[in-house]
C-alpha cells in the first residue's frame, strides 16, 4: 500500500507522483472541503479511500454512504448549511443519484459543492461505458474535465470556486486514464477544514414543491448564463497550440492527450483548443477558433457530446467551416477507449495524410501471436468463498434454475466452470429481474447479490418481492467486505470511513423487517448443510433469503499473515483416478493440471477445502482453515 | 529528451503496479515528465495485468503506442507474449521464465508453451531478450515476492533508463512494505547484476 500521508504533506510547491484519484483527493485537502461523501465505485474509489485514510487527521467527515444518492443527499443537506462538499462515485452510480442531482440543481447549494463522476470508457470494471457529461448537458450544472492528475486536483479547487460563485453543485468528469493514471503534482497549501454550519430557513429557494420549482427552474436558466462567461474567461479552456495548415482541433479529457501526440506523430501544423470546461461551452471562443480554421476535427472519447455542441455552433456562426469528428462520418470510435494510434488513424483518414507507422505489419504479426494464445480473463480467487455458493447453488438449482445476478466480484461466475449468472444489468437488479423471470417462466429462481449490494440497492426490491409474493430466493453472498473495490466497509461490518465503530446492521434482520419468512445463515463452505438450507428456501410458497457468509479470501489471507498463522495446503492423494471432476466444476486456480495429474498449487492453496468436499473418490485431503 | 517507454506485464498478485508506481517515482525524484497507466478493480482478479510507465518531457497519454516500447517487462511468459504488440526491434524484453499458467489451460487440456517457443515468437518482434530468473533470485534475496523488485532492477540496467539507478532504489525503499524493505533491496541488486553481466546496450 502507498503511503497516503503524502496526502498531508504541508510543502507547497513540492512535486509529488499522485494517481489522478489521490490528486482530487489532495484537491479536497487544499480546498478546504470538509464533508466528503462516497460509494465505491471503480475507477473512483481511491477518492473516498484515500480521504478515509486521512479523514480524522485532517479534520474532516468523510463517509461510506450505503448508496450514491445517500451520499449526495447528505452532502446536498450539509453543503445548503454552507460547508464544503464532494461526493465521488463512478459513472453508473450517477444514475443511481440522479433523482437527487436534477432537482439539487434547482435548489442550488451555499457551501461549494462538487460532485466527482468516473467514466470507464472500454468497460475496464463495469457494466456500461455511457458518457456521463450528457448529465451536465441534461442536469445544467457545469462541468469540468481533467486530463491528468495535476489537472484533477487544480480543477477540485477551481469546481469548488465556481460552485460558490454560482450557487450551484459543479461535476468534476473524469475517465479510467484520468482517475487511474500517476503523474506528477506540485502540491499547494492546505486548507482548514470548516465543518461547522448553519441552516438559514429560505423555503422557496430549498423546498421544492411546484410553485418553488417554476420559480427555481428560472432562476437555474440564469445561472447557467452566468457559468457561460465564466467558461469564457477559465483558464482551463484554452488555445494550447496554434497552426497555419487550416486544419483546427477540438478536445477534452485524456483525449487531449492523444490528440497531441498524434499532431506530433503525424507531423500537422494543426492548432488545438483545449476544453477544460465542457459545460457550458464557451461559445466564443469556439466561435473564434472556427473562423480561423477551415476544418475542424473533433476529437473526443465515447459519445460525441462536443461535437454536436461544436456543429451547433458553427451552424450558427461559422457554417463554412467542415466540422468532422464521429457523427456524419466516423473518423473515430464511439465506443471504446481511444488511443494515440486510433486518434492518428482518424486524423490521418481527414486529412488525407499517410500514417508514418507501419501498423498493417505489426498487427498481422501480432495477430499470429494471439491466435493460439490462452486468454487469461478475471477469476475468481483461490478460496474465494463465491466459489462454494456457486458451487451449492448449481448443486441444488441445476440446470432448471435462474441465477439472475448482479454488481460485484460473484458476476465472475457467470465465466466457466460455475456459469451462475443469467440476467447482470445494475446494482440490485437481481432481485427485482428475479421477480420478472420467476412469474412468467414458474422456474425456481435464486438471484445473487452481495453483502454491499443488498443495502445499496436490494431492500426496495425485497419489500417488492414480500408485498407481491413474488417466490424468488435471494442468496446474499456476504464476504463482510465491498471487495471488488478495494474492501471498503458498509453498514453490515460495523466500521465507519472515519474508522470509528458503529452498530452493525444485521442483513437477516432487515430481511425479516421486510417482511420475509425464511431467512437463514449459512457457511458455503459446509456444503451440505448449505445445500440444505437452499433446498428448503426454494421449496418455500413466497419469497426467501439465505445468507452465505464467509469473509472475502484476500482479507483472511491478510488476517492470517498478521497472526502468523501458516496455511497447511491441501494435497492430491494416490487415491485420485485423474477424473478432472474437480477441475470440471470448481475452476480454481490453485487447482493445476501437470501431465495430466492434478496437483494443488501449493503456494496458491489456502485451505479452503472446497476441492475435498466435491472429490467423488476423498483423494484430495488437508484440514480446512476456518 | 526522448521519450522512455516500459510496458508491465503480468498476472494480478505479482506486483506489477507497485513495480510502475516505484519506476514513475523515481522519475519524479529525478525531475522528470513521467505517466503511469494501472488498472484497478474487477480487472485485476486474477487476471492479466497491464501498466505502462512513460517518460519524457512530451510525454501526455499514460498509454503506449503499438510498437513503441523501449522495455517490455514480462512478468510472466503468456503475459510478456499478450503485449508484443507494443514491441519493435529497438525493445528490450527482460522476462521472468517462471510460468504461471492460466486455468482455462487445465480445463481445456491444452499445454503450456516451451520457454524456447515463447522466446521464438519473441523474436519475430525483438532479438534483444533477456531471461531473468526473477523468482528463484527473489527467493535468494529472502521472499518471492520480491520478485517485483528483482525485475526493476533490471530495467534500471537498459543504458538509455533515463533515471538514476539511486533514485529507483530510494524509490524503492519508501514505497515497500517496512518490514520487507531489506529483501527488497537485496532482489534489486541481485536483478541488476543479473543483467549488468549480459551488457544490456
Amino acid at each position: 500500500m502507498p503511503d497516503l500521508r503524502v496526502l498531508l504533506l504541508d510543502s507547497a510547491k513540492k512535486r509529488v507522483l499522485l494517481l489522478g484519484n489521490e490528486a482530487i483527493a489532495r484537491g479536497i485537502l487544499e480546498a478546504g472541503i470538509s464533508v466528503v461523501t462516497t460509494y465505491p465505485g471503480t475507477p473512483a474509489s481511491e477518492i473516498g479511500d484515500s480521504i478515509s485514510a486521512v479523514a480524522s487527521e485532517a479534520g474532516l467527515y468523510m463517509e461510506y454512504s450505503t448508496n450514491e444518492m445517500v451520499a449526495v443527499e447528505v452532502a446536498a443537506g450539509a453543503a445548503n448549511c454552507g460547508v464544503r462538499c464532494l461526493t465521488a462515485m463512478k459513472h453508473v452510480g450517477l444514475n443511481v443519484a440522479a433523482d437527487a442531482v436534477m432537482t439539487l440543481a434547482y435548489v442550488g447549494v451555499r457551501g461549494g459543492y462538487v460532485i466527482v463522476t468516473a467514466d470507464d470508457p472500454e468497460c475496464y470494471s463495469s457494466q456500461n461505458e455511457q458518457d456521463s457529461r450528457f448529465y451536465a448537458l441534461f442536469s445544467n450544472l457545469p462541468c469540468l474535465e481533467p486530463s491528468d492528475p495535476q489537472e484533477a486536483k487544480d480543477m477540485t479547487l477551481a469546481a469548488v470556486e465556481i460552485s460558490e460563485e454560482l450557487g450551484l453543485p459543479v461535476l468534476l468528469r473524469t475517465t479510467t486514464r484520468v482517475s487511474h493514471t500517476r503523474g506528477p503534482v506540485v502540491l499547494g497549501e492546505l486548507a482548514e477544514p470548516n465543518l461547522k454550519g448553519d441552516l438559514i430557513r429560505d423555503v422557496k429557494r430549498m423546498v421544492m414543491v411546484p410553485a418553488h420549482a417554476r420559480l427555481m427552474h428560472e432562476r437555474l436558466l440564469e445561472k447557467v448564463e452566468k457559468a457561460k462567461e465564466l467558461s469564457e474567461a477559465s483558464s482551463f479552456n484554452m488555445v494550447t497550440r496554434e497552426g497555419k495548415s487550416g486544419v483546427g482541433i477540438i478536445s477534452s479529457s485524456g483525449a487531449y492527450n492523444y490528440a497531441v501526440e498524434a499532431v506530433e506523430l503525424l507531423g500537422l501544423d494543426a492548432g488545438i483548443l483545449k476544453l477544460g470546461m465542457t459545460h457550458p461551452l464557451p461559445e466564443k471562443m469556439i466561435t473564434e477558433f472556427l473562423g480561423r480554421h477551415k476544418k475542424v476535427i473533433v476529437v473526443e472519447e465515447l459519445e460525441p457530446y462536443l461535437e454536436l455542441q461544436v456543429k451547433a455552433v458553427a451552424k450558427d456562426y461559422a457554417p463554412n467551416v467542415e466540422v468532422y469528428g464521429k457523427m456524419a462520418r466516423p473518423y473515430f470510435p464511439r465506443k471504446g477507449e481511444l488511443s494515440t494510434r486510433s486518434v492518428a488513424q482518424g486524423l490521418a483518414e481527414i486529412i488525407g495524410k499517410k500514417l508514418p507507422l507501419d501498423f498493417a505489419g505489426l498487427d498481422s504479426a501480432f495477430a499470429d501471436i494471439m491466435k493460439d494464445l490462452p486468454a487469461r480473463p478475471p477469476i475468481l480467487c483461490a478460496g474465494c468463498p463465491h466459489r462454494a455458493s456457486f458451487f451449492v447453488m448449481k448443486k441444488v438449482g441445476g440446470e432448471a434454475a435462474a441465477y439472475p445476478t448482479d454488481i460485484g466480484c460473484y458476476a465472475l461466475g457467470t465465466a466457466p466452470p460455475l456459469c451462475v449468472g443469467d440476467l447482470l444489468i445494475c446494482m440490485g437488479s437481481s432481485i427485482g429481474t428475479a421477480q420478472g423471470i420467476s412469474r412468467v417462466t414458474g422456474r425456481n429462481t435464486i438471484a445473487t447479490l452481495g453483502d454491499s449490494t443488498f443495502f445499496h440497492a436490494a431492500i426496495p426490491g425485497l419489500v417488492n418481492a414480500v408485498y407481491n409474493n413474488a417466490k424468488v430466493t435471494l442468496v446474499v453472498l456476504d464476504n463482510t467486505t465491498t471487495a471488488m473495490t478495494g474492501h471498503q466497509p458498509h453498514p453490515g461490518t460495523g466500521m465507519t470511513g472515519m474508522g470509528t465503530r458503529s452498530e452493525k446492521v444485521s442483513i437477516e434482520r432487515v430481511a425479516e423487517g421486510c417482511g420475509v419468512k425464511y431467512v437463514r445463515t449459512a457457511d458455503p463452505f459446509k456444503v451440505k448443510e448449505a445445500s440444505a438450507v437452499l433446498k428448503k428456501a426454494l421449496q418455500q410458497p413466497g419469497p426467501s433469503v439465505v445468507v452465505f457468509r464467509a469473509p472475502c479470501v484476500l482479507l483472511s489471507v491478510r488476517e492470517r499473515r498478521r497472526q502468523g498463522i501458516k496455511v497447511m495446503p491441501f494435497k492430491v492423494t494416490d487415491k485420485c483416478t485423474d477424473c478432472m471432476t474437480c477441475i470440471r466444476l470448481l475452476g480454481c486456480p490453485a487447482l493445476v493440471v501437470v501431465d495430466g495429474k492434478v496437483r494443488v498449487d501449493e503456494a496458491l492453496c489456502t485451505a479452503c477445502g472446497l476441492c475435498a468436499s466435491v472429490c467423488p473418490y476423498g483423494a484430495i485431503e488437508g484440514r480446512r482453515l476456518e | 529528451m526522448k521519450e522512455f517507454n516500459i510496458v508491465l506485464a503480468g498476472v494480478g498478485g505479482q506486483g506489477v503496479l507497485l513495480a510502475a508506481e516505484i519506476l514513475g517515482t523515481a522519475a519524479v525524484k529525478d525531475e522528470l515528465n513521467v505517466r503511469v497507466s494501472e488498472i484497478h478493480g474487477m480487472a485485476q482478479r486474477g487476471g492479466a495485468v497491464v501498466s505502462t510507465v512513460r517518460i519524457g518531457d512530451a510525454v501526455r497519454a499514460p498509454t503506449v503506442l503499438d510498437g513503441h516500447a523501449d522495455v517490455l517487462l514480462g512478468f510472466e511468459p503468456l503475459e510478456t507474449l499478450r503485449n508484443l504488440k507494443y514491441a519493435s526491434r529497438k525493445t528490450h524484453v527482460i522476462m521472468n521464465p517462471e510460468k504461471i499458467p492460466p486455468t482455462e489451460l487445465a480445463a481445456k487440456n491444452l499445454k503450456y508453451p516451451s520457454l524456447e517457443e515463447v522466446r521464438q515468437k519473441i523474436s519475430r518482434f525483438t532479438g534483444k531478450i533477456i531471461v531473468v530468473h526473477a523468482v528463484q533470485l527473489a527467493k535468494e534475496a529472502g521472499s518471492s515476492l520480491a520478485q517485483n523488485s528483482v525485475l526493476v532492477g533490471a530495467v534500471a540496467v537498459v543504458a538509455s533508463f533515463p533515471v538514476k539507478v539511486e533514485s529507483v532504489l530510494e524509490a524503492l525503499k519508501e514505497l515497500v512494505p517496512a518490514r520487507h524493505v531489506e529483501e527488497n533491496v537485496r532482489a534489486f541488486q541481485l536483478g541488476y547484476g543479473a543483467v549488468k553481466k549480459e551488457r544490456v546496450g
